[in-house]
């Protein structure tokens, strides 16, 4: 059984059809890297699958439960945990603080203690930074505590929405790494992305979505080599004629 | 290019001079002054404000040209106090041309009677009169700028500024006080005995004060509830007033003998107006915050308006008194003993602002605190981390308004009455006013908020038609000088650095630990 399906989902905005019969899964383990350019529906999808939008067709599993119902304040106590884009951190709030809302829907002190040292062992910067106003951090530290306080839900699947957006490239690398190190650490990730190259060299599968359609959807090592993926989302020039 | 900033200085002074004459504000600073000192007359008072204005122009005239000579000093100062002196001057001698003509300035201008006029005039001729004012407000510039000039080189400023110094370690450095601040225990002590002034002070201060300490008492409370509406959760409610009123009305229908006997005692009445008012913010919150966006602040705002038109129209008259309200609200009692005098009632709200500080410290500090702090951030992330924002913002509403129905039950078992004329949009615009001077978010803020915004005014008194503007003005002036509020919270401080940095760029800002 998968971690999360989801199963022919229509969102729409008002009159605006996003989302046009979207199936997707991430089993239990992997990571999924689901690309796309500006306006896909990327982030439509993600927003779907974290209750804030309702689709008007279709439904979204996750372990066998059905969850496309259920309001965005409970998904995350069913065990999905979403690090929007554009970081969204709590600004006039610490560091701290903010890693302590994170784990909002929790009551065990002591777990909670233990997972923001591991949030400081993963993002050392954030120890250090620990007390400062998170709206005074930089755009790299806000994004690292983005996602250190949506794993402090403690989720079975965590979704990143452009976690690499608007960082230097150093700092890309870094963030993917850690991404790939969430995983070993046993958590299931969904990641969205328009930095292709890197996502799905991290990523076991990817799905390449195109104005609200699944266009493409394969193990990661067959997309970096599939001509189209390569044209449009690697940015190389199709193969010369031999 | 300084000439020319100083004679705007100077121009400005000399409007808002001609100005003070015209709306008789000299003429009240002379009575004011002749009051205060039994002088004679009222002309050295009137005198004094104008002559101060154009000294405060030449210093600030002299600091701008940087003059490093006495005489660069004083032509300086000159410049704007002349100017201000030439407008003042063509008034006066226009006036009293006029005045010598047999005009009666007053069916325009209701301040400028013959007597008033002559306070400035002093009963020379137009025009020499004109000259004289000319030359005193140049000297008085001329004086200003030479003041600063001596207090910032010559030996005046040292030794002023040591004296300065001197003070402030003078008070520390008296042995007992030393030893006393040494103590671990010297902020509880402290705390105590302003606490046992506090409650001497009922006593103390007579029937009229005690009616004002309740008045600022009960907006205390009234600040302390919206506070966690605007100020903790976010959430703007521009009708608050309704909510205070709903607290009257309730128990005035429940204890007074018109129009409904039913003869409730106050202590049941005053639990029963809280949960009204709750209730009705509640009934008020779900279909609107359910919505996106800033709807609350326009629905609370018609129905505060609602509100009070309902108790006022007639359609009423039969449930809540109509136009002429309830009248003989029932007050508290214990034993039989009637407690429903001045002063017991200012005890019993400084409980209540006790209670109800108390009640938000722990909120704040508590989960509810920081749902409602994360809600005020970002509601979108708020909820992906858990927080039930229906839930809680309905929450803030309730317990928020069910103070407005506390001060409500108190405010009119303490007038015997209530009417609907007690509670105008006034009332909600003065509440919200007085968190955001405080400083939102901070309880000694609203402490200090109510007292300015309900406090100050009385003080003020004495200024009788001027009081609001004199008050207008000094809200300006505290806006200018501290725009978090006058006690913000550490948070409220932290928020407006973010801006700051956000702006700037600045280094990183540490968390006060609130
Ligand atoms: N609130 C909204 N109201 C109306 N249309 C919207 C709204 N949000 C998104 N859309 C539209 O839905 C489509 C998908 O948007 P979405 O934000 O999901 O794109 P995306 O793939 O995340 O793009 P990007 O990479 O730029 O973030 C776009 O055409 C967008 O204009
Ligand atoms: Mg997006």
């Amino acid at each position: 059984m998968a971690m999360l399906e989801v199963r022919g989902v229509h969102t729409y905005y008002g009159n605006i059809h996003a989302l046009k019969g979207v199936s997707l899964y991430v089993a239990k383990g992997e990571v999924v890297a689901l690309i796309g350019g500006n306006g896909a529906g990327k982030t439509t999808l993600l927003n779907t699958i974290s209750g804030i939008l309702k689709p008007r067709e279709g439904t979204i599993w996750l372990e066998g439960e059905r969850c496309d119902s259920v309001p965005p304040h409970d998904i995350v106590r069913m065990g999905i945990a979403q690090c929007p884009e554009g970081r969204r951190v709590f600004s006039r709030m610490s560091v701290r603080e903010n890693l302590e809302m994170g784990a909002y829907i929790r009551a065990d002190r002591e777990g909670i203690e233990r997972d923001i040292e591991h949030v400081y062992d993963l993002f050392p910067v954030l120890r250090e930074r620990r007390k400062q106003v998170s709206g005074t951090l930089s755009g790299g530290e806000q994004q690292m505590l983005a996602m250190g306080r949506a794993l402090m839900a403690s989720p079975r699947i965590i979704l990143l929405d452009e976690p690499s957006m608007g960082l230097a490239p150093m700092l890309v690398e870094t963030i993917f790494d850690i991404v790939r190190e969430i995983n070993q650490r046993g958590t299931t990730v969904l990641l969205v992305e328009q930095n292709a190259r890197m996502a799905l060299t991290v990523a076991h599968r990817g799905y390449v979505i195109e104005t609200g359609n699944i266009a493409l959807e394969g193990p990661a090592a067959e997309l970096l080599e599939n001509p189209r993926v390569k044209e449009i989302y690697l940015g190389e020039n199709p193969a010369p004629p031999a | 290019m300084t000439v020319r900033s100083s004679l705007r200085a100077g121009l400005s002074v000399g409007l808002i001079a001609i100005l003070m004459v015209l709306i008789g504000i000299t003429q009240l600073s002379g009575q004011l002054v002749r009051g205060w000192f039994g002088l004679p007359s009222a002309t050295p008072g009137a005198w004094l404000i104008l002559l101060l204005m154009a000294g405060w122009a030449g210093s600030r005239a002299y600091k701008q040209a940087k003059a490093t000579s006495w005489g660069a000093a004083l032509a300086a100062g000159a410049v704007p106090g002349a100017a201000a002196g030439l407008l003042l001057g063509a008034l006066m001698w226009g006036i009293g041309s006029l005045l010598a003509n047999g005009t009666d300035l007053r069916q325009w201008l209701a301040q400028l009677s013959p007597a008033n006029v002559e306070l400035l005039t002093l009963g020379l001729p137009p025009l020499a009169s004109a000259l004289v004012i000319l030359a005193a407000l140049t000297a008085a510039g001329a004086a200003g700028a030479a003041l600063s000039f001596a207090s910032e080189r010559g030996q005046w400023g040292a030794a002023w500024a040591a004296r300065r110094q001197g003070l402030g370690a003078k008070v520390t450095s008296v042995p007992a006080i030393e030893k006393f601040l040494a103590r671990p225990n010297a902020r509880q002590i402290v705390l105590i005995a302003g606490l046992a002034l506090l409650l001497l002070l009922p006593l103390g201060v007579g029937q009229y004060w005690n009616y004002i300490i309740g008045t600022i008492g009960i907006y205390v409370i009234l600040g302390l509830g919206l506070n966690i509406i605007v100020g903790m959760a976010g959430l703007l409610n521009l009708g608050y007033g309704a909510f205070f009123a709903i607290g009257a009305y309730t128990v005035a229908i429940l204890t007074a003998p018109e129009p409904h006997n039913i003869g409730m005692s106050y202590w049941l009445a005053l639990p029963i107006a809280v949960v009204v008012a709750a209730i009705a913010g509640i009934l008020l919150g779900i279909p609107v915050l359910r919505m996106r966006g800033d709807y609350l602040a326009i629905v609370t705002l018609g129905f505060a308006e609602i509100i009070r038109i309902l108790l006022r129209s007639d359609v009423m008259t039969g449930f809540t008194g109509g136009p002429r309200g309830i009248r003989s609200v029932g007050g508290p009692e214990l034993l039989g003993i009637d407690l429903n005098n001045e002063t017991f009632f200012t005890y019993f709200i400084l409980v209540g602002i006790v209670l109800a500080a108390f009640v938000i410290y722990r909120l704040q500090n508590s989960r509810v605190g920081r749902a409602w702090m994360a809600i005020r951030e970002d509601e979108d992330v708020a909820e992906a981390m858990g927080v039930n924002i229906l839930t809680y913002k309905l929450l803030a509403l309730a317990i928020g308004v069910g103070f407005a129905g506390f001060g409500g039950a108190i405010f009119a078992s303490r007038n015997r009455f209530t009417g609907p004329e007690d509670f105008t949009l006034q009332v909600s615009i003065n509440v919200l006013c007085l968190v955001i001077i405080g400083g939102m978010g901070s309880i000694p803020g609203v402490l200090m908020g109510a007292l300015v915004l309900k406090g100050l005014p009385e003080i003020l008194r004495q200024l009788d038609d001027y009081r609001m503007l004199a008050f207008g003005a000094l809200l300006v002036v505290m806006m200018i000088v501290r725009p978090e509020g006058l006690w913000p919270s550490a948070r409220q401080k932290n928020e407006l650095r973010v801006a700051e940095e956000e702006l700037t760029a600045g280094p990183g800002t540490e968390v006060v630990e609130a």
